[in-house]
C-alpha cells in the first residue's frame, strides 16, 4: 500500500510517501520517501502504528487578572484521547496566581503526559 | 514635556521585544517600548496552540510561552517598557517644530491607481532629504498618565498586522451577528473565555482560520468546513493536516461565500464554486445553515501611523519599502515584522527583527551606507523584503512565491549574471522563502531581478521523486 | 388616568425625535415608542447623509420649504446639539447639453423655492474645486452640507429625553384602538400605552400604522437604497459631495464625504412594491447584492475614476418610504391630522429624502398644526441644548492632555483605528436612552467603524457592556432583537 503523508513536526510540511503493508493488526513498512530530515521519517512511522497529537487549550482561573490561563500537553498522546483530555481539561479550575510551567495535572489519564500552564495569571 | 530618547519602540510583540533585547545587547540603553495593551506579547499571547519557536529556540512552544522568553530577556536586563500606552503620532521633526499630532490624516494626494492609499506621494515629501542629515522624530502617546512625547534619534515600527474584514471583500448580503474574523473569534475564546460559535463556516483557509477550526472543534462547536476561493491553500500543509485533516474538516479549494444570511444572528451563508478568474459560477450556489462564519481571508501590516511618520509603503506588502538595514524612506525610522510584511512563523519575525537591531544600532553609531541597488520581482515573485541593498553586504532576502510551484529554482540575476539561485521541491505562497545574496557577486549599478522558474528538475540537488 | 401620555410618537427615527423634542417645549407628557433598540436603525441612520439644498423638489412642495427651512437652521441645530455638520457645498456635475439645459431648470427652480447661492460653473472652475472628478460643468450649491447621520438622530432624541420624554425601545406598535374617553389605546409588543395625542412617524412603517388609525388607502413604494463605504484615505480627494444631474425623483448615484472622512458610493434606488417585515422575520431586509455592489462601483468610476476594491471598508443600504398616487407617480410628504376620523392624530405618511434636513421643520410644522387645536402650556425647563461625548480623536494635543488630567480613562485608547478612548465608550454605554447594543456603542463612540471593524477593540467593548450594565455574555446584542454575539463561557466555574 501507499500513502502520502505532510508531516506536522515542522513548518516545511514535508511531503512524504510510505509503502507498507498491514497483516494481522501491524504494519510492516517497506520504504519511506520525501522527508528533508529524519524527524520525518519518525513521524510517518508512528502515524502508521499509533497517531498521536499534543493538544493545547485553557482552563478557567478564579480571582485572575485573567479569566483564562492556557495550557498544553507536554507530549503527544493517542488522537482518540483528544476528547477524554479535553474533558479532563474542561473540569479544571485553579486559583490565582497561576504560574507558567506549573504541572496541574500529572500523567494525564495515565498517557505518559503532563497538562503544563503556558501563560502566567496574577492577582487580579 | 518632551523627553529624549535614542530608540523608541512601537509595539511589544515579538518585532519589538527581539530588536529591543538585541539593541540593549549591543549597547544601546537609551531605549524605550511602547505597548498599547496591559500585558506585554502582542497577539502571540492569545495564540495558545504550540509551534512556535522551532528556528528560533530549537523547540517547539506555545504562543504564550514564546512571547514569555523575550519578555523575561527584557525584564532580567530591565529594558524600560510602557504598557497600555498608545502611540498616536510620529512626526519627523523639522529643527525644532511645535510637533502638534493632528488626530487627522496627513493631506495625501491620490493620483493614479495604487496610489489611492497616497503611496508614492507621501515619497514625494522625503525626496529632498539627505541620509547624512538625521533629525529627530516626535512620537506622541496616549497613556493613562498622560499624552507623552519623546524624540528619538531613531524609531522601531513593530506594530504587527490586522486582519482583512467581511467589508474588505465585500461579501454580499445582510449584516447579522455572528460573522467574525479568526483573530476575533481567537481573542474571544483565548483571552475572553467567551463563546462566540456553535455551528460554524470558515470561509479562507489561513492558518488562524484552520487553527480556529481545531480549537472550535475541541470546544464543542462544529465546524462543516473550510473554502478557500484560490485553487490552492492560504496556509501552511501542517496545519490543513492538524487542524482539518484531523476532524474530518473538509477544505474545498475554489469556492467562495456569495451570499450571507439572517437579520438578527447568522442562519446561513451562501456558497458557490468560482472559475478561474474567481467569479462565482452561477448553478452552483449551496445554501450552509450555521450562526458563525469565521473569516481568514488575509493579513494586513498595520501602517496606519507609518503613514502618518511620511513612510513609503510598499504596493504588494503594504508594509514599508525597506532597505537592506529595514530602513524605511524616513532616515532613522526602521520597520521589521508583521509591520513590514506578513510572515507565515513568528520565528522569522524575531530574527528580522534581530537584524534590524543591529543596523539601527549602527545607524546611532556611524550611519549607514546608501543603498542604490533596487530588488525588483517578476510575477512569479509576489514580493521580496528587503526592496533596496547597499551591495557591500551579503543580503538575507525574504519573498514569496505569486503561486504555487514544484521543482522550481528562486533566482536572482543582475544584468543577466546568475547572483544566487535556490532550489526547491515546492515553492508556496504560504511559506515564505528566504535565501542569500552574496556581496561578492553584486556589482555597483542595476537593477537586480528575482523570479521562481518551474520545471527546472535536473538541476534540483534534492533526491529524486 | 395616571399612565395617560399628552403624546405618543411612534418611531424614533430622525424626524420623530424631532417631534418629540419640539413637544418636549411644552409641559406634556411624552413618550417615543421605537420598534428597535435604538433609535437609528432604519433609514435614519441608512443614507448618504447629505444636508440637500432644496432646489430638487417641486415649488411649492413640502419637501420644497421644510428642506430650505432646515438647511438654513442646521448651523445653530448642530451647534445646540453638539453633532457633526459640515456645509461642504455640493457640485451637480453635467457634460453634454441636455445636461446643461437639465441643470439650468434645477437651477431656476431652486431659485423659486428659495435656494441662495446656486451658480453654475465651468470646467476650470470645477477641475479646481474637485481635482479628481471628470465633467465638464456644474451647478455649485454652496450651502449643501453633510452630517453625521447616528448622532444627529441620537442628539435629538437624547436631547428630547433630557427634557423629560420618555423613550419606549424595543416597543413596536401592533396595534390602536381609539377608545370611548377619547384616548387612544396603542398595544406593543411590551405593553399597552393610552394617549391623548398619538404621531405615527414610523417611517417604514407608516403605512400599517396608518392603517391602525384608520387612515387608510396609501399606496407606500420603498426604494432600497445601496452603499459601499470607502477607507478614509480616500477621503482627501473628496472634500465635497459631487452628484450627477438630478431629476425631482432620483439624485443618481453620487460620491459624497462622510463628516469622518470616508467616502460613499451609492445610492443605486432599486424599486421595491412592499417590504418584508423586518422584526422577527427572516426576510433579507437590508441584504446588499453582488450585483448592486458591482454597479455602484462601475457607474460612479464614470464620474470620479479612483474607486479601488481595495479601499472598501464595507457596505450597506438603507430604505425610503415613498408615498405614490394611484399612476405610482412619486409625491409631497404627507402630514395630516384628520379631525374626523383620528382626531388627534397627527399622520406622517412617505417621509423619505430629504428627510434628514427637514426633520425639525416637519417637527414644528406637526406642532403647529396641533396647537391650532390645542393650547399647549410652554415648558420653562426646556433646554434645548445638548453636549455630546467629547472625542479623544478631535482634540488636539494640548485638549488631549488636560482630558487625560481630569479623566485617565482618556488615555486609555480602546479603539485604535478611530483612536475612541476607554472614557467615550464608558459614556456612550450609559447614555440616557439606555442603549446597550454594540452598534449604539458603535453610533455613539465610532468605535468598531473604523478599517479594522472592531478586530481590535469589539471584544474590549463587549466586556465593558457586560460589565458596566451587569449582563451575562449571552445577553449582549450586536444590534437587533435575536442579534446575540456570544453563546456562552468557554470555561464555566462547577456551581
Amino acid at each position: 500500500m501507499q500513502r502520502k503523508f505532510t508531516c506536522i513536526i515542522c513548518p516545511n510540511g514535508c511531503e512524504i510517501t510510505a509503502e507498507y503493508d498491514t497483516a494481522a493488526g501491524s504494519v510492516a513498512i517497506h520504504s519511506i520517501e520525501g522527508q528533508t530530515c529524519p524527524r520525518g521519517e519518525e513521524y510517518v512511522k508512528q502515524e502508521l502504528t499509533d497517531p498521536r497529537r499534543t493538544i493545547a487549550s485553557s482552563v478557567l482561573v478564579r480571582g485572575g487578572e485573567l479569566p483564562l490561563a492556557s495550557v498544553r500537553l507536554t507530549a503527544p498522546i493517542p488522537k482518540a484521547k483528544i476528547f477524554d483530555a479535553m474533558r479532563e481539561i474542561r473540569k479544571l479550575a485553579v486559583d490565582a496566581p497561576v504560574v507558567a510551567g506549573t504541572v496541574l495535572i500529572e500523567n494525564l489519564l495515565g498517557l505518559g503526559t503532563d497538562l503544563v500552564v503556558t501563560k502566567s495569571v496574577g492577582l487580579r | 514635556m518632551t523627553d529624549n530618547i535614542d530608540v523608541l519602540i512601537i509595539g511589544g510583540g515579538p518585532a519589538g521585544l527581539a530588536a529591543a533585547v538585541k539593541l540593549w545587547d549591543l549597547g544601546v540603553h537609551s531605549l524605550l517600548v511602547l505597548e498599547r495593551e496591559k500585558q506585554l506579547g502582542g497577539i502571540l499571547r492569545q495564540c495558545i496552540h504550540d509551534g512556535f519557536g522551532l528556528t528560533r529556540f530549537g523547540t517547539t512552544l506555545s504562543g504564550p510561552e514564546y512571547a514569555q522568553r523575550f519578555i523575561d530577556e527584557v525584564r532580567e536586563r530591565n529594558i524600560p517598557y510602557i504598557t497600555n500606552a498608545a502611540v498616536i503620532g510620529i512626526k519627523p521633526q523639522i529643527s525644532g517644530g511645535s510637533g502638534g499630532t493632528s488626530a487627522r490624516q496627513p493631506g495625501l494626494r491620490s493620483p493614479e491607481g495604487r496610489a489611492a492609499f497616497g503611496w508614492s506621494a507621501v515619497s514625494e515629501q522625503n525626496a529632498g532629504r539627505s541620509v547624512e542629515a538625521p533629525e529627530l522624530k516626535l512620537v506622541t502617546a496616549a497613556t493613562r498618565d498622560g499624552l507623552r512625547k519623546w524624540q528619538a534619534k531613531a524609531v522601531v515600527l513593530a506594530m504587527g498586522c490586522r486582519e482583512r474584514t467581511r467589508g474588505a471583500l465585500a461579501i454580499p448580503g445582510e449584516r447579522p451577528a455572528g460573522v467574525f474574523t479568526a483573530g476575533v473569534a481567537q481573542a474571544y475564546m483565548n483571552l475572553y473565555n467567551r463563546m462566540p460559535a456553535r455551528e460554524v463556516v470558515i470561509l479562507g483557509s489561513g492558518d488562524i482560520g484552520m487553527i480556529m477550526a481545531r480549537r472550535l472543534t475541541l470546544e464543542g462547536a462544529h465546524v462543516q468546513a473550510v473554502f478557500e476561493v484560490l485553487p490552492y491553500p492560504s496556509g501552511l500543509p501542517r496545519n490543513i493536516e492538524q487542524c482539518l485533516n484531523d476532524y474530518n474538516i473538509p477544505l474545498y479549494l475554489s469556492h467562495t461565500v456569495t451570499n450571507i444570511h439572517g437579520s438578527a444572528r447568522l442562519t446561513a451563508v451562501t456558497v458557490s464554486e468560482v472559475d478561474s478568474q474567481m467569479k462565482p459560477i452561477p448553478g452552483t450556489e449551496k445554501e450552509y445553515p450555521c450562526d458563525t462564519l469565521i473569516l481568514s481571508v488575509g493579513l494586513i501590516p498595520e501602517n496606519e501611523l507609518s503613514l502618518d511618520a511620511g513612510v513609503t509603503l510598499d504596493g504588494r506588502t503594504r508594509g514599508a519599502e525597506v532597505d537592506e538595514f529595514f530602513q524605511t524612506s524616513v532616515p532613522g525610522i526602521f520597520s521589521a515584522g508583521n509591520v513590514l510584511h506578513v510572515h507565515d512563523l513568528v520565528d522569522f519575525v524575531s530574527l528580522e527583527a534581530e537584524a534590524l537591531a543591529e543596523s539601527c544600532a549602527r545607524y546611532l553609531s556611524s550611519g549607514l551606507p546608501e543603498c542604490a541597488l533596487n530588488i525588483v520581482a517578476d510575477k512569479s515573485v509576489n514580493h521580496t523584503v528587503p526592496m533596496r541593498i547597499s551591495g557591500s553586504h551579503d543580503v538575507p532576502l525574504s519573498l514569496r512565491p505569486s503561486r504555487p510551484f514544484r521543482d522550481c529554482r528562486v533566482v536572482a540575476r543582475q544584468g543577466g549574471v546568475e547572483l544566487a539561485s535556490k532550489p526547491m521541491k515546492k515553492a508556496i505562497p504560504a511559506e515564505m522563502i528566504q535565501m542569500k545574496i552574496p556581496a561578492a557577486k553584486i556589482s555597483a549599478s542595476g537593477d537586480i531581478l528575482v523570479s521562481i522558474e518551474a520545471g527546472v528538475r535536473a538541476s534540483c540537488p534534492s533526491e529524486g521523486d | 388616568m395616571d399612565n395617560l401620555f399628552d403624546c405618543l410618537v411612534i418611531g424614533g427615527g430622525v424626524v420623530g425625535s424631532a417631534i418629540a423634542r419640539e413637544l418636549s417645549r411644552y409641559r406634556l407628557k411624552i413618550g417615543v415608542l421605537e420598534k428597535n433598540l435604538d433609535v437609528c436603525y432604519e433609514t435614519s441612520g441608512r443614507n448618504t447623509a447629505v444636508i440637500h439644498g432644496g432646489f430638487a423638489y417641486n415649488t411649492g412642495s413640502l419637501k420644497a420649504r421644510f428642506c430650505v427651512e432646515g438647511n438654513r437652521g442646521m448651523t445653530k441645530l448642530a451647534d445646540d446639539l453638539d453633532f457633526k455638520f459640515i456645509r461642504t457645498g455640493k457640485v451637480l456635475i453635467g457634460n453634454s447639453e441636455e445636461d446643461m439645459a437639465s441643470l439650468k431648470r434645477t437651477m431656476a427652480q431652486g431659485e423659486r423655492n428659495g435656494v441662495e447661492g446656486l451658480t453654475l460653473i465651468d470646467g476650470e472652475k470645477l477641475h479646481e474645486m474637485v481635482p479628481t472628478v471628470n465633467g465638464k460643468f456644474a451647478l455649485w450649491s454652496p450651502n449643501s452640507g453633510i452630517v453625521d447621520p447616528f448622532m444627529y438622530t441620537i442628539a435629538l432624541a437624547e436631547n428630547a429625553a433630557r427634557n423629560g420624554v420618555k423613550y419606549f425601545l424595543d416597543n413596536e406598535v401592533t396595534a390602536i384602538s381609539h377608545g370611548t374617553d377619547g384616548n387612544y389605546c396603542v398595544t406593543t409588543r411590551r405593553g399597552v400605552y393610552h394617549t391623548r395625542w398619538v404621531v405615527n412617524s414610523a417611517g417604514l412603517g407608516c403605512r400599517e400604522i396608518s392603517d391602525m388609525l384608520g387612515l387608510t388607502g396609501y399606496r407606500v413604494i420603498f426604494s432600497k437604497d445601496h452603499y459601499i463605504i470607502l477607507d478614509q484615505r480616500c477621503g482627501v480627494d473628496v472634500p465635497l459631495p459631487r452628484y450627477t444631474v438630478p431629476s425631482n425623483t432620483y439624485m443618481g448615484i453620487h460620491v459624497t464625504p462622510t463628516v469622518d472622512g470616508n467616502v460613499l458610493v451609492g445610492p443605486d434606488a432599486e424599486e421595491r412594491p412592499a417590504l418584508p417585515r423586518s422584526a422577527g422575520s427572516s426576510a433579507a431586509l437590508y441584504d446588499v447584492p453582488q450585483k448592486n455592489i458591482d454597479f455602484l462601483a462601475e457607474d460612479a468610476s464614470i464620474l470620479w475614476p479612483h474607486i479601488h476594491k481595495k479601499d472598501y471598508i464595507r457596505t450597506y443600504c438603507g430604505i425610503l418610504p415613498k408615498w405614490v398616487d394611484e399612476n405610482g407617480v412619486i409625491q409631497d410628504f404627507k402630514i395630516e391630522i384628520r379631525d374626523d376620523v383620528a382626531p388627534r392624530a397627527v399622520n406622517l405618511v412617505g417621509i423619505e429624502s430629504p428627510g434628514l434636513t427637514c426633520a425639525v421643520p416637519i417637527a414644528r410644522h406637526v406642532l403647529d398644526m396641533m396647537k391650532e387645536r390645542e393650547p399647549f402650556e410652554e415648558n420653562p425647563n426646556f433646554n434645548g441644548r445638548r453636549k455630546g461625548i467629547r472625542r479623544f480623536a478631535d482634540m488636539t494635543d494640548e485638549e488631549r492632555a488636560e482630558a487625560i488630567r481630569q479623566n485617565p480613562d482618556y488615555g486609555e485608547l480602546v479603539c485604535r483605528c478611530e483612536k475612541v478612548s476607554k472614557a467615550e465608550i464608558l459614556q456612550a454605554i450609559h447614555n440616557p436612552l439606555g442603549v446597550e447594543t454594540m452598534t449604539g456603542i458603535k453610533y455613539r463612540t465610532r468605535s468598531m467603524m473604523g478599517r479594522c471593524q472592531g478586530g481590535y477593540c469589539q471584544m474590549r467593548v463587549e466586556r465593558m457592556i457586560e460589565e458596566e450594565k451587569g449582563r451575562r455574555e449571552t445577553e449582549v446584542l450586536y444590534n437587533r432583537q435575536g442579534s446575540q454575539v456570544l453563546f456562552d463561557k468557554v470555561r464555566e466555574a462547577q456551581r
